[in-house]
């Protein structure tokens, strides 16, 4: 049995979307379910709404008016949102422990994840670029693969270092030379078994390769750079450092400069602190 | 043995020869280290940006997260704590950089370009540099020895004072 083979059975054995989250799913696309019916199940758990409040008025900040009441959050932002709210507090606690084989300590792919995913916002932002609302989801979903793979690294850990000292090739490359899968693949296969949409399963997918990706380029670009910078302001970097390659597909497209990343690095710190207190 | 923990955007200044200032996963960041060792008074900045005309409000509230806001308040904490330029010893390590080839994300190469000139401005030479390459650096200075540690990949390097 190869590691892709193994891993593979790993990826349909990840635990399954909270049972919250799958039963809001179910109802998205359902055009008889009211507010009232999706309201209620929230609701249900007071910690939980409040949370999705606190979050909803973080995360979008600026573009709409305070959001004071799950009703008001489910006009203003819409259902989809809304879901993507409740989905971003209940996957950011599987974030917080350490992942040894990387060499992350705990909490440091939760920072990692929430700063990539503030920075693409950010960015969004900054390049004025319009119908990217997934792009924070993404972001803080985008390195799931890691938990994933963690224990296969920790057992090639040596393999990993000979190659680094005899190349310099990005750390996704030598997942898939070592393993057969990188953490991209691998996340993107758990995002697909949770049927969270071509969008966000897109987006974690093609995040190290975002020139290859056919679809949602300008979301997989933002999602790219922001996970770039993250790595280079060294949030989250683990065994690999800053061993990533940055695309200049995405630096092409979107006209990046350097102010427009250093502007949004500047203000993704102190969100991201704001974040991790709500997320977790 | 007392770690000061020294965080992204943040500086901290001790003369507690108990204490150790530490800084964690320096990436294109820089983490400048300054010591006097008459007065065994030691400072580090963990600093994440060059300039900081790119966010001048920001920079009122983090000077410390911009290399050339943050060097100056740092170094004026210094002196007024009674370092003399004479004996100040500087450690330097940072300045990484994600493998780019448009040069976009050369954050740590200008990072160290401003430190170079702010040092060279004050008539600051640099002890122990290790800047550059792709790894993430964590480092620390004892206060009571001077001694400035960089840990990379496992391995951990010191620097006694010259």
């Amino acid at each position: 049995m190869t590691y892709r083979d193994r891993i593979e059975e790993h990826i349909a054995n990840f635990p399954k979307m909270p049972p919250l989250c799958q039963s809001l799913l179910g109802y998205l696309d359902d055009p008889d379910v009211d507010f009232k019916t999706i309201r209620n199940l929230v609701q249900y758990d007071p910690g939980l709404t409040a949370n999705v409040l606190k979050l909803a008025n973080s995360v979008y900040l600026g573009t709409v008016q305070e959001i004071s009441s799950l009703q008001a959050a489910l006009v203003r932002l819409g259902t989809r949102r809304v879901f993507e709210l409740v989905l971003s507090l209940a996957v950011s606690t599987r974030l917080v422990p350490a992942l040894p084989g990387y060499g992350l300590e705990a909490r440091d792919l939760l920072r990692h994840s929430i700063w990539t995913a503030v920075a693409a916002q950010e960015l969004a932002r900054i390049l004025q670029m319009k119908n990217v609302d997934t792009v924070f989801t993404v972001g803080l979903l985008h390195d799931l693969g890691l938990l994933l793979l963690d224990p296969f690294i920790a057992g090639e850990r040596d393999r990993f270092t000979l190659i680094f000292e005899e190349q310099s090739i990005s750390f996704n490359t030598a997942e898939r030379e070592v393993l057969g899968i990188d953490h991209a693949e691998a996340g993107a296969g758990i995002l697909e078994l949770w049927q969270l949409g071509p969008e966000i399963v897109s987006g974690v997918r093609w995040h190290h390769e975002p020139a290859e990706a056919s679809c949602f380029q300008e979301l997989i670009y933002l999602i790219h750079l922001a996970d770039m910078l993250s790595l280079s302001e060294g949030i989250g970097t683990g065994i690999y450092g800053l061993q990533y390659n940055v695309s200049a597909e995405p630096v092409r497209a979107l006209g990046l400069k350097k102010e427009h990343l250093e502007y949004a690095a500047s203000k993704t710190l102190d969100k991201m602190r704001e974040l991790e207190t709500i997320l977790t | 043995m007392t770690q000061l923990i020294v965080d992204i955007a943040d500086m901290k200044i001790s003369d507690n020869p108990a204490d150790t200032l530490i800084t964690y996963s320096l990436g294109s960041c820089l983490g400048v280290a300054i010591y006097d060792p008459v007065l065994r008074l030691g400072a580090m900045v963990h600093c994440m940006l060059p300039l900081s005309k790119v966010d001048k409000e920001k920079a009122k509230i983090r000077p410390y997260m911009f290399v050339d806001t943050g060097l100056q308040q740092m170094l004026t904490k210094l002196y007024e704590s009674g370092m003399r330029k004479a004996r100040a010893v500087v450690n330097v390590a940072g300045g990484s950089q994600v493998l780019d080839s448009q040069g976009v994300f050369k954050i740590g190469e200008r990072n160290f370009t401003v430190l170079r000139k702010i040092l060279w401005k004050n008539g600051l030479l640099m002890n122990a540099q290790e800047v550059g390459g792709n790894k993430s650096r964590t480092v620390s200075l004892e206060i009571a020895t001077g001694r400035f540690y960089i840990k990379s990949g496992g391995k951990t390097i010191y620097y006694d004072l010259p």
